[in-house]
């Protein structure tokens, strides 16, 4: 009896640890034991493509494979790196000594290879070799719209522009297959292999409208070669809703191939300038200080200068002690006796900082912010800038006066367009946009609405100042983007350029903001040429390239003169 | 012959039901072993059955050796006690000689004829568990005295020491358990039993110390997880295959384990194999049947009227048990890892072919003592073998 107590005994306590393993904590060993029996080979889901926003491909995904080797599971190395390196044309040594290293379950020999290539490889039907689908990233036109589509990883993951702010939509999830196997990863004969499939990313519909986009690109690459300029940049705007419809950046790089071992020229290429970049406006500023006037005037602010208020002729100011003057010297009768329209017209500097120094800080602080300066404007871009705007308790009345026709203030492209846009098409301030949409892998398709944020100024202010800025492109500064027909406004710009605080000789930033048709924007275009050689008025060398433009989306949009 | 058998038929039939039991486990263990070791076996000598075939071979002779056991008078033992044990240790010490023995994972335990090894340690259990049944048997009021034990500890401390330079612990705790279970079983008073167990207790930390793998292992042990790529692997390993067979395991020939990711599949560890394919239920009744073939055993002894038979079949029968029961807390993390096979179980051909004899042994133990009541002795028996599961 008790020789079966003992027994009993001694089983109870085997049988009691065994329970414990095997039954209490054997799902967590199963668990933790899984990752060792199996290994996996990643799915890669398919990337999103990006859309103009009539369908066009801006970016698709060509078929190409990665190619992977399981060291373990080769039988002759020395005659698999041989035709390895033969299709993939590799160094063969190379591939010798990656695919010898003990201690990895996986090498990837190869990436984006070729439908073609792969053929090749199975006819081999090599053990121990496996390839899986990657994506190869096409851009249909090279270089256009470079910096705002940005590029991807060779990994294929977004790593600047639209490609990297809506990785995670385009990306997807990768899926993987899992194969059971021995210890070193030969796989295991009658094993289940566990196919989990990738989730295709989403498809972006941007705003872009490529046909706009590349006249946009021509017109900017003409003015970069004929003004000798160091960059130019571009931005084409919907004022009725601000999706951006074209945005250039000149000089550019070949998205389908990227000079990724040149950091530094990468850095400065793929930069989106229009966005990410300050610089001083100059006379286009001017346009916010009039619609400023114009609204206030309205409002029956008596300090506010009316339409039909002429304007002291004097060629310079004295502000603070410091003296303001006009960039022409007011000889011969111009410049004198200007109302604001003339004032427009011949971008007289005296005449806004009246203004600005007659609204005073407080109300033309209002103005700007509600412009949307010093402030991002909210687009869906990564890293856009602020601006430079001296912070209200600050300034000075001489910087005020300043600030009235541009200077003291620094501004993105984006937000001086936004601004203008904002001024002329009655007074609304949305944010702007890129992306249009989205279409999910499944094809249901998503519109982004446009978002009001503000009311700049009212309707019939914006109505006044539009009609002055056509008179501008009619009978003044900008008469070089005219276009017989069309009802064309805009303003010139050209601004000194500083360097170390002090103004750098014979630097300018020439630029052109135009819209058509001045009644009902539909079209803003803003035009700006850093550094021009020779001339260097934005008249003379911003307004021509907005006139260009729009004569090309006149062409493409089929639009009819004189309606 | 024949008038062995006449007589042995007119004293009993023996225990049949013990070596069906014995005989089933060695078909069992050739299944396992085939299960556990074909893809070893495939990628490492191009032949699945490559274990298998061994353990076959291994089986035959085995049970042609049980078959002679079974019929030889077990009372001729007595007359070998010392030709065993001098055998054993001329064996053992051989393991050292340069070319005949043979090395493997870092421990000398091996003599080899060819491709022919077999491992002196198996033998020298049970040579020396003969040997101390024996001198006991012959010499039962020197069990009283230190002095006249002696001759039975020395025997046991020759051994270990020889076994232990190989080293296998394992087998020399084996050893030290069985010695110290045969004194008790002997009838030795508290007194001697203590003088020599505090020794022996003392000698474990001792050689765990002088030997510092044992203290990695040991390590190893305590915490598997904290070198899960070194000492700790092989626990590990057994553990995963355990909680991968759960309540009901994942089916006979499904492990994954065995997918050389835990080492000595087919012989030391073939315990997680069974556990990983068979689940929690099918080793509790693989323990069952072996704490079935124990109790035959020690009921076998118990029945002996003799002392020789008594004492002969208690220590083959706790040879077996100890291995059984070391085994299974060695492959379950309970005690350090040490190279112990599973008895009738695992690959390995020294260990199947004497623990086969010993089997035919027990039988004709059974044979040719028959039932008569032997109270004494029997309490006694049953009071040490408490004690001595409590020890393990």
């Amino acid at each position: 009896m008790s020789v079966i107590l003992a027994i009993a005994f001694i089983f109870c306590i085997i049988a009691g640890r065994f329970f414990w393993l095997q039954v209490v904590s054997g799902g967590q060993l199963t668990l933790r034991a899984a990752d060792q029996w199996n290994r996996e080979i990643p799915v890669i889901a398919s990337r999103g493509a990006i859309y103009d926003r009539n369908g066009a491909v801006l970016a698709g995904n060509k078929n190409t494979y990665s190619v992977f080797v399981r060291p373990a599971a080769v039988e002759d190395k020395e005659y698999l790196a041989t035709v390895l390196s033969g299709i993939f044309g590799l160094d063969k040594s190379e591939v010798y000594s990656d695919i010898s290293k003990s201690g990895v379950s996986e090498v990837t020999v190869a990436k984006h290879a070729s439908e073609n290539e792969i053929q090749q490889l199975i006819s081999y039907d090599f053990s121990g070799v496996y390839y899986s689908r990657d994506n190869t990233r096409v851009y249909t036109y090279g270089d256009a719209l470079c910096q705002v589509l940005g590029f991807t990883s060779t990994d294929g993951s977004g790593i600047s522009g639209l490609e990297k702010y809506y990785n995670e939509l385009l990306s997807g999830k990768n899926g993987e297959i899992l194969y059971a196997t021995d210890i070193v990863g030969v796989e295991r004969e009658n094993a289940a292999v566990v196919y989990s499939p990738a989730e295709d990313g989403a498809s972006l519909f941007l705003t872009i409208d490529a046909e706009i986009q590349l006249a946009a690109e021509q017109a900017m690459r003409n003015v970069y070669v004929s003004s000798g300029a160091k960059s130019v940049s571009c931005v084409v705007l919907d004022p009725q809703n601000f999706e951006v419809l074209a945005m250039v950046n000149y000089p550019s790089y070949n998205l389908n191939d990227v000079p990724r071992d040149d950091m530094q020229t990468l850095n400065s290429l793929s930069r989106n300038k229009a966005v990410v970049d300050i610089y001083e406006p100059g006379s286009t500023f001017k346009v916010i200080t009039a619609a400023a006037d114009l609204e206030e005037y309205l409002r029956g602010n008596t300090a506010a200068f009316s339409p039909e208020y002429v304007f002291n002729s004097s060629r310079t100011r004295s502000v603070d002690g410091t003296t303001i003057k006009c960039w022409s010297d007011h000889k011969n009768g111009k410049h004198s006796n200007q109302t604001l329209a003339q004032a427009l017209n011949n971008s007289c500097n005296p005449c806004f900082t009246d203004i600005a120094l007659a609204l005073g800080t407080d109300t033309f602080y209002d103005y700007l912010s509600a412009f949307g300066f010093g402030n991002v404007t909210g687009i869906d871009f990564s890293g856009e800038a602020v601006g430079m705007l001296l912070p209200q308790s600050l300034v000075r009345n001489c910087d005020l006066a300043r600030i009235g026709f541009g200077q003291t203030v620094a501004v993105t492209q984006l937000q001086l367009a936004c601004a203008v846009a904002a001024a002329v098409n009655g007074g609304n301030y949305y944010v702007p946009r890129i992306a249009g949409g989205i279409v999910s892998a499944d094809g249901t398709k998503q519109q982004f609405a446009s978002v009001l944020k503000n009311k700049v100024i009212s309707e019939e202010a914006s109505e006044l100042l539009a009609k002055m800025l056509e008179g501008v492109v009619t009978e003044g500064s900008g008469k070089n983007a005219y276009i017989e027909g069309y009802k064309v406004g805009g303003k010139t710009g050209t601004a000194q350029k500083y360097e170390d605080g002090r103004i750098a000789s014979g630097k300018y930033v020439s630029s052109f903001v135009g819209f058509f048709p001045s009644d009902e924007p539909r079209y803003l275009a803003l035009i700006t040429v850093d550094e021009p050689q020779g001339t260097y008025y934005g008249s003379a060398v911003a307004a021509p390239v907005a006139k260009e433009i729009f004569e090309d989306i006149i062409a493409i949009k089929n639009i009819s003169p004189f309606c | 012959m024949k008038t062995i058998n006449v007589r042995a038929v007119a004293r009993g039939k023996g225990d049949i039901p013990l070596l069906v039991c014995v005989c089933a486990m060695v078909v069992f263990g050739c299944v396992m072993i085939y299960s556990a070791s074909s893809y070893v076996g495939e990628v490492q000598y191009g032949d699945s059955l490559y274990f298998v075939k061994k353990q076959i071979l291994g089986a035959v002779a085995g049970g042609a050796v049980m078959a002679f056991f079974c019929i030889f008078p077990y009372r001729k033992l007595e007359k070998f006690r010392y030709a065993a044990l001098i055998v054993s240790a001329a064996l053992l010490a051989l393991v050292f000689v340069p070319g005949i023995g043979v090395t493997n994972y870092g421990a000398t335990r091996w003599i080899g004829f060819g491709s022919f090894t077999i491992q002196p340690s198996e033998i020298a259990k049970y040579a020396y568990a003969l040997f101390a049944a024996a001198y006991f048997a012959k010499n039962p009021h020197k069990v009283k005295t230190v002095k006249g034990v002696l001759p039975v500890l020395g025997a046991g401390a020759l051994l270990c020491v020889l076994v232990i330079l190989e080293p296998n612990m394992s087998i020399t705790m084996c050893i030290g358990i069985l010695m110290l279970a045969l004194i008790f079983l002997s009838g030795t008073n508290l007194k001697t039993f203590a003088f020599i167990l505090i020794p022996c207790a003392l000698a474990v930390p001792a050689l765990i110390i002088a030997e510092p793998y044992r203290l990695k292992r040991l390590s190893a042990f305590l915490d598997p997880w904290s070198s899960p790529l070194g000492e700790g692997y092989q626990l590990i390993q057994s553990l995963y295959a355990l909680g991968n067979g759960g309540m009901f395991g994942v089916g006979l020939f499904n492990s994954t384990q065995k997918y050389r990711f835990l080492p000595f599949a087919e012989s030391d560890f073939i315990l997680s194999v069974m556990g990983e394919e068979l689940g929690f239920v099918g080793l509790m009744l693989f323990f069952a049947a072996c704490a079935f073939i124990v109790w035959r055993g020690l009921k076998i002894a118990r029945r002996c009227n003799e002392r020789f038979g008594y004492l002969l079949a208690a220590g083959f029968t706790l040879v077996y048990g100890i291995q059984v029961v070391v085994n299974a807390l060695v492959v379950s993390g309970t005690i350090p890892p040490t190279g112990l096979p599973l008895p009738l179980i695992s690959s390995g051909n020294t260990s199947l072919i004497i623990t086969m004899a010993s089997m035919g042994v027990l039988f004709n133990i059974s044979r040719s003592c028959p039932p008569s009541p032997y109270a004494g002795t029997a309490r006694r028996k049953s009071s040490v073998n408490n004690k001595n599961s409590r020890a393990v």
